[in-house]
């Protein structure tokens, strides 16, 4: 490839140019990352007078408290869950829509939807879906013998911030499974179909390997969603309770911080998050960039 | 082995005002090398492709050794095809490609090595088992496709244009491999090109294709000395055959006034004249009809360009000839084919091998 080289008569000049990019970086990420960090060596008391430097200390005390740690599994399992079930659903929905010839268009349209919905708003509306009180799905489960009530079981909550942050992914996962899909040659499904492997083995050993370029992107993009961008949906249905059971890592870093005011400690939790996304990130343009190719 | 048998098979896609195919009728016999030809849309690929069962039938049969497969999934049918495109599992390395098809029709382990070991020696590949399709040139793609195609031990090979993607030297050496190797398992073989060349060499039976309909079933020589119809005759052979309008009157031909040919056996009326160009010779000395436009040298022969009264005419000459502005058109009235203007179809018989013959100058 060509690129074409501009040369510049003032020096000064393209580093005016690059400057409003270079002033939005360096205030709104470079600065708070390292107000992060310093915050994090830092120990306030209650009131706030008095601040004093405490080295790793905030980071040590962070991983022999139970909670903090509970809150690693409390994430581990919701992105987990998020990325298994927004995925095989999109999936699903994606093999079904490649089938039919007529109306696709129309059938993914409306598969697209939801992810124009706000976090927010998709975290009220599944509350409001399964509120014991006035839910409709509340309701029909009481009906079939199961009393629900996320505001008191740990497990209905977790599946109420699953179910609700997955319905959104579910759009994403959906659409790039459906381009993969298209990506996949014709003639290869019939080749297999000559070779005398049904539609579900057919699935299974030549679509869903080629698919796998795509399918590894997404479980990183999905990751990182649960992990980071889930905090509306926590907030808006079970604000992390009950009892901890859906405070993951982003909205503990809020609740500790903007909350219980506890600034080290928070900001110790947010340095950690930092490196998570840092290792994600490497991990996506390491291996998405030169994707398993065929 | 098995025979094919078409019985007014049609094909029409969902939304389309016309059918693709429109009622063929093909007898494929036991060990028969056949070849659908045509030009681009004429439906080979589709007639093809019911025959494998990757399309619906609309109305019509098709048995395939005795059995109507019409409504049988491709993978009961017995049969093998090549693709364009090769179609090979690009996840999964050579010989993994060959062995899928009898993994999943649960053969033993132990025979399927056989075959794959055989299918491998005999296409020169063993040593490409463990590579990917990707780490493969295009020659070797097109021989592991035939191999996945060759371990099945089908009763029918179906090849869909498998040589289009190759380049042109290739696809000579891969077109006499394609004959050697059929001839020698016997298995009863459709193939679909485009190209009237490899069409001629590979078949055993020719069929042209125009529009979904069937133009005429023979072998390679009978379409190149015998065609029935117009199309045919401009289809096969290569350079295409001269085509000119005229007129049969008692017994002349007559092209734009000018009386070209005395003594055919045809009815009077507008016909479309064929000839072909090597069975026209030009002569040099001063006057006659043809107006020369331009040469193409093709080493061991020229084709020579021109037109008479308005109409284009070529000529095959050797090299040797004599060429001139303004030239004689010399030919045997006998080699003449004539075509209904109207319907296309064949009017005048055949031309005897040993009939008498006067040329004509024109």
């Amino acid at each position: 490839m060509q690129t074409k080289k501009t040369i510049f008569r003032s020096r000064a000049l393209p580093y005016l140019l690059l400057a409003p990019q270079l002033a939005i970086t360096v205030v709104f990420f470079l600065w708070p990352a390292g107000q992060a960090i310093w915050q994090s060596f830092l120990r306030q008391d209650a009131f706030g007078f008095s601040t004093q430097f405490v080295g790793l200390e905030n980071y040590i005390a962070l991983f022999h408290d139970p909670s903090y740690l509970n809150s690693f599994k409390v994430t581990a399992v919701f992105s987990i869950s998020v990325a298994g079930l927004s995925m095989g659903l999109g999936l699903l929905f994606a093999v079904c829509v490649d089938r039919i010839i007529k109306a696709n268009r129309a059938y993914s349209t409306l598969l697209i939807w939801p992810y124009a919905v706000a976090p927010a708003v998709a975290g009220v509306l599944w509350w409001f879906m399964f509120n014991p009180t006035i839910g409709i799905l509340s309701y029909a489960l009481r009906q079939m013998g199961y009393n629900w009530n996320h505001a008191t079981h740990p497990d209905d909550a977790m599946i109420l911030v699953v179910l609700a942050a997955s319905w959104k992914q579910i759009s994403y996962n959906f659409l790039f499974f459906v381009a993969g899909l298209q990506a996949i040659p014709q003639s290869l499904r019939e080749a297999a179909a000559i070779d005398g492997a049904g539609p579900v083995k057919r699935f299974f050993t030549v679509v869903f390997p080629l698919l796998s370029p795509t399918t590894f992107f997404l479980l990183v993009i999905n990751v990182t969603y649960t992990m980071f961008e889930t905090f509306a949906v926590i907030d808006a249905s079970t604000s992390g309770g009950p009892a901890q059971a859906t405070n993951i890592l982003v909205y503990k870093v809020y609740q500790d911080g903007f909350v219980g005011l506890n600034l080290g400690s928070s900001a110790a939790q947010s340095v950690i998050l930092m490196a998570i996304v840092i290792v994600l990130t490497v991990i996506q343009f390491r291996y998405i960039e030169r994707r398993v190719e065929y | 082995m098995a025979d094919i048998k078409l019985t007014r098979v049609e094909k029409t896609y969902p939304g389309a005002s016309e059918p693709s195919v429109k009622g063929v009728d093909l007898q494929i016999n036991d060990g028969e090398f056949v070849v659908l030809v045509g030009p681009s849309g004429c439906g080979k690929s589709t007639l093809l492709r019911m025959i494998a069962g990757l399309e619906t039938i609309s109305s019509g049969e098709i048995a395939i050794a005795g059995r109507v497969v019409n409504d049988m999934e491709p993978m009961d049918r017995n049969i093998a095809m090549v693709f364009q495109n090769y179609a090979l599992y690009p996840h999964m390395s050579v010989r993994q490609n060959l062995s899928y098809g009898l993994k999943n029709r649960k053969m033993p382990k132990a025979e399927i090595n056989r075959r794959v070991d055989d299918a491998a020696s005999i296409l020169q590949i063993g040593a490409l088992l463990d590579r990917k399709p990707r780490a493969l040139s295009g020659g070797q793609r097109q021989r592991v496709a035939m191999g996945r195609a060759i371990v099945r031990e089908p009763s029918v090979f179906l090849f869909d244009e498998p040589l289009s993607n190759l380049d042109a030297k290739l696809r000579v050496s891969m077109r006499g491999e394609i004959r050697q190797l059929q001839k020698r398992l016997g298995t009863t073989s459709v193939y679909v090109t485009h190209d009237q060349m490899e069409a001629m060499t590979l078949a055993d039976k020719l069929v042209v294709l125009n529009a979904g309909r069937v133009e005429q079933v023979g072998t390679p020589l009978e379409l190149f000395h015998q065609p029935q119809t117009v199309f045919v005759a401009g289809f096969i052979g290569s350079p295409g055959m001269n085509l000119w309008d005229g007129d049969v009157r008692q017994g002349n031909l007559v092209i734009d006034g000018v009386e070209v040919a005395r003594g055919v056996r045809a009815p009077d009326g507008p016909v479309v004249a064929g000839l072909r160009p090597e069975a026209l010779s030009l002569q040099t000395g001063g006057d006659g009809q043809f107006i020369l436009s331009y040469v193409e040298e093709l080493g061991s022969t020229r084709l020579v360009h021109g037109h008479f009264n308005g109409q284009p005419v070529s000529a095959q000459m050797t090299p040797d000839q004599p060429l001139d502005q303004v030239m004689r058109m010399v030919f045997d009235s006998a080699d003449l084919h004539l075509f209904d203007a109207a319907t296309g179809a064949r009017v005048n018989s055949a031309p005897a091998i040993d009939a008498a013959s006067t040329p004509e100058t024109v």
